[in-house]
């Protein structure tokens, strides 16, 4: 599995994934996102369009990452449009907790409008 | 070409997950002779993956010791629907846990899974497990998804 990250107006991290998310590639996932967000980086983008396959040991991680992200005030989207992806996040009821969007533009709109309404909240 | 009585496969993988991707791939072609659909079978890779994930987790013994060596995985491809046992040589659990396991799952759980998806995502399921003598996953998905 190839893991990217880049940071995109100083506030939102991308991480993109290319692979299979499983239980054999997840640990070093899960490592990466909880660097991430520890440091103070809350807003998260998963990329996952390059990602063929996801399970259980791939969701928890990226609900446990949106748990982790809004500890500390922020949240995370995925960008997902493989419908084996889409199936999994269906049945396991994780689709609208995760913000999953077809495209990274929509999921950085999702979290811009999440940020913004936040910092509404705290005015 | 129709499947025929004698057409088990079956794969003994090593305790390690690394190998899950092995069986991934191998009840994929195997399920496509048994005429199941690319939904079907997607369904089908993601539980056979939870029953090896589980397998392997559960082949740790209570005291985080040496795992069982191996989990054996049988695949039964008929026309129209194909049935798939894993088995592990690890501590078994009590089959009373499996009921809540299938319970409906919160949305924000990390961990706990498996068993819900495969449920959801095959047709038929069968748990065999007592401490101390391992556990066997018993699934089923035929051709036409269930909703």
């Amino acid at each position: 599995m190839r893991i990217d990250v880049s940071t995109h107006d100083e506030w939102l991290v991308v991480v993109s994934l290319a692979g299979e998310l499983d239980a054999y590639t997840a640990p070093q996932f899960r490592e990466k996102l909880v660097e991430i967000v520890e440091s103070g980086r809350a807003w998260v983008i998963t990329d996952l369009t390059a990602v063929e396959y996801i399970d259980s040991v791939g969701l928890g991680i990226l609900v446990g990452t949106a748990k982790r992200a809004g500890q500390h005030g922020g949240d995370i989207a995925v960008v997902c449009g493989r419908a084996n992806l889409l199936r999994v996040f269906d049945v396991s009821g994780t689709r609208e907790l995760l913000n999953v969007a077809p495209s990274l533009e929509e999921a950085g709109r999702i979290l811009r409008d999440a940020r913004g309404d936040d910092e509404k909240g705290e005015a | 070409m129709p499947t025929r009585e004698d057409d088990t496969v079956e794969l003994v993988i090593p305790c390690d997950p690394k190998y899950v991707t092995v069986v991934r791939l191998t009840v994929a072609g195997v399920a496509a002779r048994s005429g199941l659909t690319v939904d079907d079978i997607d369904d089908l890779k993601v539980a056979v993956s939870e029953a090896c994930t589980n397998a392997i987790d559960h082949a740790f013994d209570e005291a985080g010791g040496q795992p069982g060596p191996h989990v054996h995985v049988r695949l039964y491809p008929k026309d129209g629907e194909m049935r798939i046992e894993v088995e592990d040589e690890g501590q078994g659990f009590d089959p009373r846990h499996v009921k809540k396991a299938l319970e409906a799952q919160e949305p924000g759980q990390e961990g706990g899974l498996g068993l819900y998806l495969i449920e959801r995502l095959t047709d038929e399921l069968r748990v065999e497990s007592a401490p101390g003598s391992g556990t066997k996953i018993t699934m089923t998905k035929r051709v036409a998804r269930k909703s």
